[in-house]
């Protein structure tokens, strides 16, 4: 009862995930970011070491039951991220006054940080940088699509894969000005695809909907390819929807630029390793590949169906986040920014 | 936000479950000596997890779980779970409902019935139940259908599977005639039964438009109920199990004024019940190849800890097993924390629980060994069940569909081969021989009501499944010459209302005969089935003789005939005297007995006395006689037989006229 007590916030969180109650990112990247400002309201801590405690036990306890979804983790380790910060810049301006260049750099050298300290003005700053943090969460998928123009131009051919909600409101954001043709890959055996191009023909987008199969054939007419994506790894490489590795290697044959469009909280201090790497993958049910009424011809096969792919880093041309565009080279320095270095592994 | 899911949830009624956790047989004997079904492991997760964590995915948000026997161990799992936040205890509320002395799965029904608990439309669950099916569209469905047709009392809920499938018990498949709008009209279960023909009554093809015939079906044994299911089990006191209330309310449709229907899950969604070792083997293996997902071991079912690695070929391997090769699980495995396994040792589409010990060179295929068992080195485990805390010595070979109960301890080099076996020997005065110092082997009881074969193939289905072992197909013969014994009673087609009331009358004569009733009131019970079946006075008369006349064979069966006969023709003489009025009346009563002659033999050989005792009793007249037998084909045996009476007649008229003259 006790531990229901402790962590109830974020077995609700974990609740509300398993019965697809949130079942997009953003959703769940809002949630996370509510559960942390109560429990900063609300919880029971007098120094930022207890704080970051409480939340570091609940990053653990999400990896732990929900290991695919990094949105919620992220959330969590950036907001660690801001607690130190704050705490550090609290100090400085009761006890220094003015921050040196030079004092910038030697901080984050500074590993054995103390953080034991109360700090009685933590609280209310706190609250003010994550009501910044919410809006810049509420506003991410807005400003991605505010870039669309610099990136789609008139009659040019897009190719996506699958349903991304990010992808969606950047291509309507394009079509109020300019005229393009979309082609949609189906993104077999979940066919998410379809519902993807029926919401784009709704905005008078010029929609074409292929089979997996055809993408090569398809792919040396396409200008550009624009997915969206689940995670992006530390190496700059992708855990996309299953599908999106081939579609990115076709792309690659013939040249063609992909944009991936990825909200800062998709970024994962995560690496892989190795393709059995522990919940990097999941298996889905095999009744989308081969239904249960084949009979016999279960007995004698393994069917699986993976949900996502991993795309390597040298297939990607550029990632765009609400702060622009940039190569996946550079995503290690993102991560630097993010997250502190002492959060990456916990 | 919240708020307003607070007035959703306030407007919105609770959707209830009810959970039967006994399933009242001793299929599992005899490792469910000491644990209850629910509580059987089923890949390492007690089976109660995965019903419960099912309900919680599926909507639901109160559920009754009804228990009868081992409530404490129950009760403990139960609060244990709440303690660990398990996944459903935070959305669902369980209710544990104890009644002792429930003895089928229908008492559980009328003691809910009794205890009012119920307020609406509710999922009925039969023990062992897994799924991720998603119940809320199912439970609006039903009430949608119960807003068109008031008397809907049921959904079945059935999932679509292919025949034939390796493993599959036969007595989860189904055979099931409904309308196109989903009202089930025969439900039939096809591994009850011997026969190898389906009789479907011809009014189910009269009397619908289209019917669609499904037996590609498996029950999931899941239901949405109408409050009123529990006042109909209640009513009807002989509804045992569902399958009894299925087939009771189809029977009786228009009396109980109650209809059933029937929902198809689709696409990734998956249900069925742990019933017996085959299911448990079948259910494990679907869960193994991922069907139940997300309910599957490396997302933890119900529990925030996942403790185990998805590998290729469907190998779960917990973080902290101890492996001498990493080849040894070869495919379809899972094996628990903290067990250890040898060198050389193979293991293919088995279940290993946590803390076992497994030696070196050791095989195990298609079988289930729970926790904390050790097991020797050189052993070899094929189709069984070895239990917990059980210890197999060096050199075991244990094979061909055995069940090690908790704690036996085999001594080296023993060979098991189909057998049951327990540490302890048996109280309950089933026999047992003593193999070693804990380890009794216990006889199947022998079952009383049923015929041994019978019991045999039952047992046979419902053990573990072996790929060498012929299917049933043995039995061949006995369907055969069973389908024949049919075919004697088959007689030509008939309307189907006049052989219901044919029956009805032969019950009402029985009925009558053995309680001396007075046969004019008799007389009224045929008249008002007569109207009930809507039946010409021609067919009345045909069938009240031609139910007389096949008395005998249902009273005194295996008898001479004729004696039999005669009681019953004298006490049913007021009745013939009633319906045999004129000529036509007496051309129908000659035509029903040549009718029953060309089925039965015993007739045909007395038909002349019989002929003879209507003729002096003034039923029959001669001119009709005379008449009815110069139409008869002259080669039959039939023929022969009239032919002396019809002789003697003949003269004694000419005789008589002779007199006269």
């Amino acid at each position: 009862m006790l531990e229901m007590e402790l962590y109830s916030d974020v077995i609700k969180l974990i609740s509300d995930i398993r019965h697809s109650k949130l079942h997009n990112s953003y959703d769940i990247a809002i949630h996370t970011e509510k559960l942390i400002e109560k429990l900063i309201s609300e919880g029971k801590w007098n120094s930022a070491e207890d704080l970051m405690t409480l939340i570091k036990l609940r990053i653990t306890r999400f990896a732990n039951a929900l290991p695919q979804e990094a949105t919620s983790v992220n959330i969590m380790r950036h907001i660690l991220k801001i607690i130190r910060d704050e705490y550090d810049s609290g100090f400085k301006n009761k006890g220094e006054g003015q921050q040196s260049a030079h004092h910038l750099g030697s901080t984050t050298m500074d590993d054995c940080e103390d953080y034991s300290k109360v700090l009685p003005s933590l609280k209310s700053s706190l609250l003010d940088n994550l009501a910044e943090y919410k809006v810049e969460l509420e506003s991410s998928a807005d400003n991605i699509a505010a870039q669309a123009l610099e990136h789609i131009h008139a009659n040019e051919i897009i190719l996506t894969v699958g349903k991304s909600s990010t992808v969606e409101k950047f291509l309507k954001y394009a079509a109020k000005s300019r005229k393009f043709q979309v082609v949609v890959v189906e993104a077999a055996p979940r066919f998410l695809g379809h519902l993807m191009a029926s919401n784009l023909a709704k905005n008078n987008i010029e929609t074409t909907v292929i089979p997996d199969s055809a993408v090569f054939a398809m792919m040396s007419r396409v200008n550009k390819v624009i997915i969206g994506t689940h995670t992006v790894l530390a190496n700059g490489g992708l855990r996309a929807e299953s599908g999106v590795h081939m579609v990115a290697l076709a792309a690659k044959h013939y040249s063609i630029p992909i944009m991936v469009l990825a909200h800062m909280y998709k970024l994962s201090p995560m690496h892989l390793c190795s393709s059995e790497q522990d919940a990097f993958n999941i298996c889905a049910s095999p009744a989308d590949v081969l239904p249960y009424s084949s009979g016999p011809l279960l007995d004698k096969v393994h069917v699986y169906n993976p949900v996502f792919d991993y795309v390597p880093p040298e297939l990607v041309t550029l990632f765009i986040s609400h702060q622009g565009g940039n190569a996946p080279s550079y995503v290690y320095r993102l991560l630097s920014e993010l997250y502190h270095p002492d959060d990456q592994e916990l | 936000m919240s708020q307003k899911l607070d007035k959703s949830v306030a407007q919105k009624e609770v959707v209830q479950a009810v959970v039967i956790a006994e399933h009242f047989g001793n299929e599992f004997m005899p490792i469910t000596d000491d644990t209850p079904l629910t509580l059987l492991p089923l890949l390492n997760v007690p089976l109660l997890e995965y019903t419960l964590e099912f309900l919680s995915l599926g909507g639901i948000e109160e559920t009754f779980l009804f228990c009868c026997s081992n409530v404490v161990m129950i009760k403990q799992h139960i609060n244990s779970s709440i303690e660990k936040s398990a996944g459903w205890s935070l959305t669902m509320k369980v209710h544990v409902i104890v009644s002792e002395t429930c003895r089928s799965f229908g008492d559980c029904i009328r003691d809910l019935d009794a205890k009012a608990l119920i307020r609406g439309d509710f999922v009925l669950l039969e023990p062992g139940i897994v799924g991720n099916i998603k119940l809320l569209p199912i439970i609006k469905k039903h009430n949608e259908t119960c807003n068109t047709d008031k008397g809907a009392a049921m959904t079945l809920i059935l999932q679509e599977a292919g025949l034939g499938q390796r493993g599959r018990c036969s007595f989860e498949e189904v055979l099931m005639v409904a309308t196109p709008n989903n009202r089930v009209l025969l439900h039939q279960k096809l591994g009850t039964s011997k026969k190898a023909k389906i009789e479907l009554p011809l009014e189910i093809l009269m009397d619908n438009a289209s019917v669609n015939i499904y037996h590609n079906l498996k029950d999931t044994h899941i239901s949405i109920c109408s409050p009123n299911v529990l006042s109909l089990f209640s009513d009807n006191f002989d509804f045992q199990t569902k399958d009894d209330f299925v087939r009771g309310l189809l029977i009786n449709e228009e009396i109980l004024g109650s209809t059933i229907y029937w929902h198809l899950i689709k696409g990734n969604q998956y249900g069925a019940a742990v019933t017996n070792w085959r299911m448990y083997q079948s259910v494990s293996r679907d869960i193994l190849h991922r069907w139940l997902y997300p309910l599957v071991p490396d997302m933890g079912i119900s529990s925030q800890q996942r403790s185990y690695i998805h590998l290729q070929n469907n190998v779960y391997r917990s973080k902290d097993v101890h492996l001498t090769q990493s080849n040894s699980l070869i495919e379809d495995v899972i094996i628990g924390g903290g067990s250890s396994v040898g060198d050389k040792t193979r293991i293919s589409r088995s279940i290993i629980g946590e803390s076992v010990k497994i030696g070196d060179n050791v095989i195990i295929e298609d079988s289930f060994v729970f926790s904390n068992t050790v097991i020797g080195d050189n052993s070899v485990i094929q189709h069984s069940i070895i239990g917990q805390k059980c210890v197999l010595e060096t050199g075991c070979i244990v094979t061909k569909a055995s069940v090690i109960g908790k704690g036996v301890v085999l001594p080296e080099n023993s060979i098991i081969e189909n057998y049951l076996i327990r540490s302890h020997s048996s109280k309950t005065g089933v026999a047992s021989n003593k193999l070693a110092k804990n380890a009794y082997h216990i006889k199947p009881e022998e079952s009383v009501e049923s015929d041994a074969e019978d019991d045999g193939l039952h047992r046979k289905l419902s053990r573990l499944y072996m790929p060498d072992e012929a299917e049933p197909s043995d039995d061949e013969s006995v369907k055969s010459s069973e389908s024949e014994d049919n075919l004697s009673y088959t007689i030509s087609p008939v309307p189907d209302d006049t052989n219901l009331f044919l029956t009805e009358v032969v019950d009402s004569l029985t009925r009558g005969f053995e309680d001396k009733l007075q046969c004019d009131n008799l007389i009224l019970e045929i008249n008002s089935s007569r109207y009930a079946y809507n039946v010409s006075v021609k067919e009345v008369n045909f069938n009240v003789i031609k139910a007389i006349l096949m008395l005998p064979f249902q009273l005194y069966l295996g008898q001479p005939y004729l004696p039999s006969l005669r009681p019953l023709l004298d006490y049913f003489s007021p009745i013939l005297k009633n319906y045999i009025r004129n000529i036509s009346a007496m051309v129908d009563c000659l035509q029903a007995i040549e009718d029953v002659a060309a089925n039965n033999n015993e007739l045909n050989e007395c038909v002349s006395a019989v002929l003879n005792w209507l003729y002096n009793k003034d039923h029959l007249s001669e001119d009709v006689i005379l008449n009815w037998f110069s139409g008869i084909d002259k080669n039959t045996r039939f023929y022969a037989r009239v032919e002396p009476f019809t002789n003697w007649l003949q003269q004694a008229e000419e005789a008589s006229s002779s007199e006269e003259d």
